[in-house]
């Protein structure tokens, strides 16, 4: 891939393309956040201890997500240099990490957002 | 030379690892069970006494208006008062009291594991296979299983108890008393917190002394595992390096079997050796949390335990930003150092 820092045109399809990534992940954590929280309050669960739980566990995904991104860009050149030197062809690359953590976070982050709107909904009612 | 642009890319990669490790402590500390508000008021306490203690402390409000609020004062590191192990104490003061005492820990742990640990390594590669190198090797395998709360007490036992050389626990001799500023040019300034530098600003040599034979053993216990982890890095790389070809044609060329090692292979050694003295801080501080607790030192280690049981979230989330803060700085630091050893790093 080219560097998104090499010119306004590789920058805006590079923040195109990783944004597109992070929305339709969000969506689908959006729509596992919204059955986990309804889940929960269908078990008997108070509105406040349903939802402090889906949301806790949409930060954790979050976290977890956004730590290792940083951990693939940081070290993901090191990781795949070692490959190379060792001849291992695991067929892991910086690319593919940092997407997949990219999805990891986006799908915890939609979770957070959908349990806080329908949330306050619910407590609303 | 270091370029400008990797320096700011390491810099701005720190802002996703703090996020991600905020959201994490968030996250876990929320999940976990236990109310703060009962362990403030008291498990015989009645519920609208709790309900009005939560409500102070905010933790009635909606969880996203809490993590909000957090990730808001985290920016500013201000975490907040402690709700139960500093009794009402600013976060940030406790941190500033404690964090020195775990920080001098570390920092003498890490400083005897590479005082000791590079050099073991060298002479073991560069003597391979002979008794120096056996011995070498046996000691480093002995220093990486020994745990810290075996080692610690058998030391104490040794040491303090039936020698009677180094006192057992404490920080600094009970007959000193150090002062919270000292003096420069007529000017007050406020003392680092760490006993050993302090006592230095204040010259009192005495005290300094005191100061030593206090960190001493704590340093060693802590320092162990350091030395013997970078005593064996450093022979494996240096055995790799010494069988290079440039390492042979410094030797054809009429240099000295002790300059090649020093001058050449020394400095291309040292890149893993480096990254992995980075990654051992992080162990270090983790592992002053038990040395803490086994020589009396009251640092930030003993205190997140406590604040941890206590589901005290201001001191726990405000100490493991910090912990994660200056984990990523070092971090920062050693690759700073490798991409001058060895300027490819930075492509």
């Amino acid at each position: 891939m080219s560097d998104p820092l090499g010119s306004t045109a590789a920058l805006r399809r590079y923040l195109r393309d990783g944004l597109g990534l992070l929305a339709r992940s969000a969506l689908v954590g959006a729509a596992l956040g919204a059955v986990l929280l309804l889940g929960l309050l269908a078990t008997g669960e108070s509105e406040r201890a349903a939802s402090t739980t889906a949301f806790a566990l949409g930060a954790l995904v979050f976290g977890f997500g956004t730590l290792s991104w940083s951990g693939s860009v940081l070290l993901g050149g090191s990781v795949e240099s070692a490959q190379r030197f060792l001849d291992t062809n695991t067929d892991w690359t910086e690319a593919d990490s940092r997407r997949a953590m990219a999805r990891v976070a986006g799908a915890g982050l939609g979770a957070m957002l959908a349990v806080a709107v329908l949330g306050s909904v619910v407590a609303g009612l | 030379m270091v370029s400008k642009r990797f320096v700011v890319k390491r810099l701005l990669l720190l802002v996703p690892v703090l996020f991600g490790v905020a959201s994490l402590v968030f996250a876990i500390l929320h999940l976990a069970p236990g109310d703060p508000a009962k362990v403030i008021v008291g498990q015989r306490a009645s519920t609208a006494q709790v309900q009005q203690v939560r409500t102070e402390l905010g933790l009635n409000d909606p969880i996203w208006i809490q993590y909000v609020r957090f990730l808001g004062d985290a920016v500013v590191f201000d975490f907040g008062n402690s709700y139960q192990i500093a009794r009402g104490t600013p976060v940030r003061e406790v941190l500033v009291e404690r964090l020195p005492v775990t920080i001098e820990l570390a920092l003498y742990g890490q400083v005897l594991g590479i005082l000791f640990g590079i050099p073991l390594g060298i002479l073991s590669a560069v003597k391979q296979d002979s008794i120096t190198d056996h011995l070498t090797r046996v000691g480093a395998l002995a220093g990486i299983s020994v745990p810290i709360f075996w080692s610690g007490p058998l030391l104490i036992l040794l040491f303090a108890t039936s020698l009677g050389w180094l006192p057992t626990s404490g920080r600094i001799g009970t007959a000193f008393f150090l002062p919270d500023t000292w003096t420069l040019l007529g000017t007050e300034l406020p003392l680092t917190g760490m006993v050993t530098v302090d006592t230095l600003l204040l010259g009192n040599w005495e005290a300094f002394v005191s100061a030593v034979q206090h960190l001493f053993l704590p340093a060693v216990v802590i320092g162990i595992y350091s030395m013997a982890l970078l005593s064996r890095m450093m022979r494996s790389s240096m055995l790799e390096v010494v069988r290079q070809d440039y390492m042979r044609t410094a030797r054809a060329k009429g240099q000295g079997a002790k300059i090649t090692v020093l001058k050449h292979g020394l400095r291309n050694a040292l890149i893993p050796v480096i990254t992995v003295i980075g990654i051992q801080f992080g162990t270090l501080l983790g592992g002053a949390v038990l040395t803490e607790t086994i020589f009396g030192i009251g640092g930030i280690g003993t205190m997140l335990v406590a604040a941890i049981g206590a589901t005290d979230y201001p001191l726990v989330q405000g100490t493991v930003l910090t912990f994660a803060l200056l984990f990523t700085l070092v971090n920062l630091g050693v690759d700073i150092t490798y991409s001058y050893l060895d300027p490819r790093i930075q492509q």
